[in-house]
């Protein structure tokens, strides 16, 4: 097999607030094929967005990437390592602030942002924008420039792009817009296309469309997409690969239909019990109880185990890696210690009550809680 | 790869349904037309920005007349044709510094009295103390007015803007040092600090105006930093930056301008307020040196022959007035036609 064309190796991004530091990604690894759409899953804080923003080192003070490695086209985007004392600093693989600026955003890397009506300047005419955009990162003249603007906006499905090009972002409406941003990202001809959230914020009948967009742009483009998103219907529709973030943490990495098909994580299988399905009917959906912890304080082993249905005692001391579940047969990664490949006493171990199974009342149970 | 494919296949168009599309007629809001529309909206604001005009078209003409043709008629080529300074003014009358002899001082406006004789339509306003024409040098006071005022807020405007852009942009210990220096010029009276200035590097026009520029770099400093605080956690800030623009494109393109409204209505008050500056520098003697016109000069004058010839006060006092209102109401039109939430 080929080179993936990007890999995060053991990404660690950490933010230093007054109140601690929030470990919010703690040490994530996962690839990217040429031509392929991963999924990045979660629930809203589980780190997604700041993953992939240290992708192009667009973490902001007071987050900082305090370790890993990600490695793009065999160019090294980012390698932090600690020193002797711990203090994360950045080696010399590292390629420099200016040649990223100049070489790999826009032009490798783009990104699209999860909300369209702000992610396009009011001041200034949407074609204006994206000439700028393709003149800064394509070496076009600007009435090259322009016409490829205009060409691109024809290509999202922009009608009348020629006169449309003139106008302003609030002339258009939230879908015109995110095609706009597709657009953008695309007319760069970058290799590697990030999608933060890019369809959460518009309706169902709007977000259908932009997912043809996407699968039809990608098949002619042939760029890879990393799809961040928190909706089960958005992966089961457009994703190769999938990713499920839990906490900072990936929980489970498969092919998209071993995913749903063979879950083998308990935090996927909540996730997918908790939206409908058109293959099950069930009389009740089942949310997953309870919130999120603070990543400022994770819980002790196992992070999903406060919440986990299928929790025992050893989850409270053992903090499992991603690891093949599934004896190679497939690319089935999970981090449960339910599995075979974790020689842990989980079979001997009591369950846990943590008031996910349902229909219990927490109360009467003494002597569950983590601390 | 996208130029390649320029057979103008549409992808997912006939998906696009049409309330998208009807949003196009949507009239714009942002832009120079739309604000001037929304200013013509409001009498006020409205009447200050004629008299604005007005005022600065005379400013503009007088200059030509004082500074441009004094400096062409040091050229053979003009200088034949007769250019020479106040050229203009003497053609059509007469050159506002010169004394005629013969001329009353101290003349009342056209149908009023005092001891000095009968107002005349000759000098609809009366006469200074030298027999000079009042209203030609109150016409050719405004250019002091204007283009000090103006070149002064525009010193301070973009002092202030780079200042504050950076300062709110890049936050941290740039933005410590710069906004402290910002403060600590605060701290000191505007007047005070506009004299020191004077006296430090010369009794002149030029450096009481940029001396009054350098004073107002704070006011226009701490101003848009606070909006480009907000404005940089903006996603098309973000958006550029993941498309590799440069930091200084960001700020000039993409911070800046979003930063600019709130900017524009203090830079269109502070105006106002140079004017007054201005005039009081050169009541103390500090502006413009005589003989050449200003209302602040003109006002200084004045004040020994309050009792013989009030008028000779009022005037200069009137334009200064009209022109300080005018640029106020201009200023408040500005801010309610560049805010959004006023706007139905």
């Amino acid at each position: 097999m080929s080179a993936p064309l990007l890999r995060v190796d053991d990404l660690e991004v950490q933010f230093f607030t007054e109140d601690g530091v929030v470990r919010a990604v703690d040490g994530i690894s996962f690839d990217v094929r040429e031509g392929e759409l991963v999924g990045l899953v979660g629930e809203s804080g589980a780190g997604k967005s700041v993953a992939v923003s240290a992708i192009m080192r667009l973490v902001e003070s007071p987050g900082r990437i305090v370790g890993g490695r990600i490695e793009f086209k065999g160019e090294t985007l980012i390698e932090v390592e600690r020193d002797d004392d711990g203090e994360p600093y950045r080696t010399d693989a590292t390629i420099p602030d200016g040649e990223l600026r100049e070489r790999i955003r826009g032009r490798e890397i783009a990104i699209i942002f999860q909300d369209p009506m702000e992610s396009l300047n009011p001041v200034f005419t949407v074609g204006g924008q994206l000439r700028e955009f393709i003149e800064l990162n394509r070496d076009l003249s600007e009435r090259e420039a322009r016409e490829t603007a205009v060409q691109m906006l024809r290509e999202v499905g922009i009608p009348e792009a020629a006169a449309r090009y003139d106008d302003y972002p609030h002339q258009f409406s939230g879908g015109m817009r995110q095609r706009v941003l597709i657009a953008m990202a695309l007319a760069c001809e970058p290799s590697l296309i990030i999608a933060d959230e890019p369809t959460t914020a518009l309706d169902v009948t709007v977000e259908a469309q932009i997912l043809d967009l996407v699968d039809e742009l990608q098949e002619r483009y042939d760029t890879s997409f990393v799809w961040v998103t928190h909706d089960m219907g958005v992966v089961a529709e457009i994703c190769d690969r999938v990713n499920v973030m839990y906490l900072g943490e990936i929980v489970e990495q498969a092919p998209v239909d071993d995913l749903f098909y063979d879950t083998q994580h308990p935090y996927t299988e909540a996730l997918l019990d908790s939206v409908p399905r058109p293959d099950e009917t069930v009389e009740e959906l089942n949310p997953i109880k309870g919130v999120m912890p603070e990543a400022i304080n994770p819980p002790a082993g196992c992070r999903f185990h406060t919440r986990c249905p299928a929790a025992r005692e050893a989850c409270k001391t053992t903090n499992p890696d991603c690891r093949d579940v599934t004896d190679g047969v497939t690319e089935h990664r999970a981090a449960c210690i339910k599995h075979d490949a974790f020689e842990t006493a989980y079979e001997g171990s009591p369950p846990l009550e943590t008031g996910a199974g349902g229909g219990f009342d927490v109360s009467l149970s003494g002597g569950e809680t983590d601390d | 790869m996208a130029t390649t494919h320029s057979d103008s296949e549409t992808i997912g168009s006939e998906s696009v349904d049409d309330a998208e599309q009807s949003v196009s007629s949507v009239e714009a809001r942002v832009g120079w037309r739309y604000t001037l529309a929304q200013v013509r909206k409001d009498p006020t604001a409205f009447a200050g920005f004629i008299i604005i005009a007005v005022a600065s078209v005379v400013a503009v003409v007088t200059t030509i007349d004082a500074v441009v043709f004094e400096y062409l008629a040091q050229y053979q080529v003009f200088a034949q044709f007769g250019v020479e300074k106040y050229w203009l003014a003497k053609t059509l009358w007469m050159s506002p510094t010169a004394e005629p002899a013969g001329t009353p001082t101290l003349l009342p406006p056209v149908g009023m009295e005092n001891t000095f004789g009968q107002g005349t339509w000759a000098h609809p306003l009366g006469t200074d103390d030298r027999g000079r024409d009042i209203l030609l040098r109150l016409i050719y006071g405004t250019r002091i007015a204007i283009l000090v005022g103006v070149l002064a807020t525009a010193i301070g405007l973009v002092g202030g803007m780079v200042i504050g852009a950076v300062s709110g942009y890049y936050g941290g210990w740039t933005d410590d040092v710069l906004m402290r220096l910002a403060e600590t010029l605060y701290a000191i009276p505007f007047l005070v600090l506009v004299l020191a200035f004077i006296a430090a590097f010369g009794r002149s026009i030029t450096f009481a105006m940029i001396g009054v520029g350098v004073a107002s770099i704070p006011k226009f400093a701490r101003l848009i930093r606070s909006r480009v605080v907000s404005v940089r956690e903006d996603e098309y800030v973000e958006a550029a930056k993941a498309a590799g623009v440069r930091d200084r494109n960001i700020i000039l393109r993409h911070v800046i301008p979003n930063s600019f409204a709130p900017v524009l209505v203090q830079a269109t008050l502070q105006v106002g307020t140079a004017i007054i500056i201005i005039a009081g520098l050169s009541f103390l003697g500090f502006g413009i040196q005589p003989p050449t016109p200003s209302w602040g000069q003109m006002l200084s004058v004045s004040r020994n022959y309050m009792i013989q010839n009030p008028w000779f006060s009022v005037w200069p006092g009137l334009c200064i007035l009209i022109t300080v209102v005018a640029f106020n109401m201009f200023g408040d039109g500005l801010r309610d036609a560049l805010d959004p939430r006023l706007n139905n």
